[in-house]
């Protein structure tokens, strides 16, 4: 069986030598650059495994490598990963057409959009015995019910994370969205605090704080968001969703809106630098975002049969222990539970309990016209 | 005769061949491009991203519209973001010209053997990715490091309150005019070194000083390499996103960020690419006026 790259060369050598009316010499050189090209693709180290390769196309830094090449061994074959950092990146890049990936990692709005465009192969549950492994919170979700296309892998939890000694002393209410919008707590850090640099996850700290769902569409509570946002901003210092963990680690800033996982990150870079300061994690107390990261086959993936292999890797809980290890990253399987570091399993920001489950909501996809309504609101905030 | 035909044939062969990779090369990655965006700039944005189809069914929306258009001038706020970059974009200008200028003239002027060096140092930060050159100064305008504290401890000596360097207005446009000054340096030197040394004799003969040989012989003979940094610098500083994105602070929104945003964010292909139209526009108006400006005054020299 050919491989795809070895198609798209044969075909492209193909044409060349119908069109064009070169020199006999030149069609030599063609000639051979085809059958290097085939002996290249026949003969490289990878030939015995040349029909077994797994696409996995996920987040950055989302798996462990161990994890990988255990998978790798354990299948015979050979997973070969492509990387996003956004939602809407990876929605782009196959609107756009790109094909041949058999996994996607994407966020729950993202599983929705792509299950209501038909891209996803529905799975085969036969093949996933260890689904039982999954705590039922995050199952039968409103972008799949029934989890007929996505199995959960992982997930974050937007929250507020801070220096421990910096703000020792201030009398801040670290429990609350407060911290982040209220004047006169920010007075105290005034350009120590940055807040995400993106439109739905701000917005829904806002609406939070407010006492809406993070879903509300109504255009009122937006702008009474969007002026909260503005009033509070003169106090941040940027918006931000890359650097921030850097800052946090160096102490250049004290207090942010972020992911549970690079808010991890930066407490796990600042010990080990010797700061002599923590970062820690809050969830706010009026909610927050959850989003949950699932396991999709893409219609495109040519080799379902080792998609589904890969899934019932990841659904054991050692294999799956290991990106939270990792990353710190929420972890949906409770057989992983045994295998997870004990100051990364009692972290409630990470492992939230009962009760603060039920005030983290998922973020669900907008319709055109809200969008733009929306960047028009973002706008506003960022230019005034 | 024959034999001027024929030569008319071989020179018209040669100009087609030396003309036409370029010609094809901007044809397939300008102009094919530049028509798909504006035809995508009258669509509806598909659902999904992407664009809504052209033709379909009465219940989904289709076909073609002005509705970007209108939604873009239906308020002022998408023109003040155009105007803020007009803004950075043009001090950026002027600070790399101002700052380019003399180093331009410095290496122009000094000895044939040093020239070369001196050029290569200008253009040594083409050899690392910008970005790390970007990521450096994040570090250098930092809270901790020792210029804020300088600049601060300076402050507080007059009894001015502390300022922050990073994620600022003041940090973007150092940043900019880090990443374009070579570009303004190049022309510009590229322009001044074939100036005749022999002119500047011959104004001070006449009794020029040397603000005078400066302003009534070098500067008006200098301009065209003025224009052609200007534009370098100009055009592609107004559509910076990432600088404003890394070391800008809350409010430093440029129309490149907006408009990647329409693609990455929003998905909203159809408000993106007429944001991008308007902005070609305006650039083009920009250049047409400094064109016709620059012209009128080479007149008076």
């Amino acid at each position: 069986m050919k491989t795809p790259q070895q198609n798209r060369f044969s075909h492209r050598g193909h044409r060349a030598h119908r069109e064009n009316r070169c020199p006999l010499y030149c069609r030599r050189v063609l000639c051979g650059l085809c059958v290097l090209c085939g002996l290249w693709f026949g003969l490289s180290p990878f030939s015995a495994y040349a029909e077994d390769i797994l696409h996995l196309y996920n987040w950055n830094n989302y798996i462990s490598d161990t994890t990988i090449s255990r998978f790798e061994d354990e299948c015979k074959c050979r997973v070969i990963q492509d990387y996003y950092s956004d939602n809407e990146e990876m929605l782009a890049k196959l609107a756009a057409g790109a094909t041949g990936y058999d996994i996607i990692v994407p966020t729950g709005n993202a599983v929705e959009a792509l299950v209501r465009q038909h891209a996803l192969r529905p799975l085969d549950k036969s093949l996933l015995p260890n689904l039982k492994n999954i705590d039922p919170a995050y199952l039968n979700t409103w972008f799949d019910p029934g989890n007929k296309y996505s199995v959960p892998y992982a997930y974050t939890i937007t929250l507020i994370g801070y220096n421990s000694e910096k703000l020792r002393g201030l009398d801040l209410p670290l429990d609350s969205w407060a911290a982040i919008f209220e004047p006169r707590y920010l007075e105290k850090v005034k350009g120590r605090v940055t807040v995400l640099d993106s439109q739905r996850e701000l917005l829904a700290a806002a609406l939070k704080y407010l006492g809406y769902s993070v879903n509300d569409t109504d255009e009122g509570h937006w702008r009474q968001a969007r002026d909260l946002i503005i009033r509070a901003k003169p106090y941040w210092a940027a918006f931000n969703a890359s650097s921030y963990i850097k800052e946090l680690t160096v102490g250049n800033i004290w207090l942010v809106h972020g992911y549970s996982n690079d808010i991890f990150q930066a407490d796990q870079d600042a010990q080990k630098a010797r700061r002599g300061f923590r970062i820690r994690a809050n969830l706010p107390k009026e909610g927050a975002v959850l989003a949950l990261d699932s396991m999709v086959l893409h219609k495109s993936g040519p080799r379902p049969d080792l998609a589904h292999r890969f899934i019932s890797f990841m659904l054991d809980g050692r294999n799956s222990s290991e990106l939270t290890n990792l990353i710190g990253s929420g972890n949906p399987n409770r057989a992983a539970q045994p295998y997870i570091l004990p100051e990364i399993a009692d972290n409630p920001s990470v492992f939230p309990n009962h009760e603060q489950q039920a005030r983290l909501e998922m973020l669900r996809d907008l319709d055109r016209n809200q969008r733009r309504v929306l960047s028009r609101i973002w706008t506003e905030i960022k230019l005034r | 005769m024959n034999d001027g035909r024929k030569q008319s044939h071989a020179t018209r062969l040669t100009r087609w061949l030396v003309g036409g990779p370029p010609l094809l090369f901007l044809l397939l990655l300008v102009a094919v491009p530049g028509a798909i965006m504006v035809l995508a700039s009258f669509r509806y944005p598909g659902e999904f991203g992407g664009l809504a189809p052209l033709f379909a069914d009465a219940q989904t929306l289709h076909g073609v519209t002005t509705e970007t258009y209108r939604f873009f001038f239906s308020d002022f706020i998408y023109t003040e973001v155009f105007l803020k970059s007009f803004g950075m974009a043009l001090a950026t200008t002027l600070i790399c010209l101002v700052m380019a200028y003399p180093l331009a003239m410095l290496i122009a002027r000094s000895p044939k053997r040093n020239r070369n060096l001196m050029m290569l140092l200008v253009i040594l930060p083409f050899t690392s990715n910008f970005l790390i050159g970007i990521y450096a100064w994040m570090i250098i305008l930092g809270p901790q490091a020792a210029l804020n504290h300088a600049i601060n401890a300076l402050l507080g000596a007059f009894g001015a309150a502390p300022v922050q360097l990073l994620f600022s207005p003041f940090a973007v446009l150092i940043v900019m005019v880090y990443v374009y000054l070579p570009f303004m340096v190049l022309p510009l030197y590229t322009n001044l070194e074939k100036h005749d040394p022999l002119l500047l004799d011959a104004a001070q003969d006449l009794g020029a000083n040397a603000w005078q040989r400066f302003w009534r012989v070098t500067f008006p003979l200098s301009r065209p390499g003025i224009f052609a940094g200007c534009a370098l610098v100009f055009i592609p500083a107004i559509g910076m996103f990432l600088v404003p994105e890394l070391v800008g602070g809350t409010g430093d929104i440029m129309i490149g960020n907006l408009i990647k945003e329409q693609f990455l964010a929003t998905r909203d292909w159809p408000f993106g690419s007429t944001l991008a139209i308007l902005l070609t526009l305006a650039v083009l108006l920009v250049l047409w006026i400094v064109a016709k400006l620059s012209a009128r005054g080479g007149r008076y020299a």
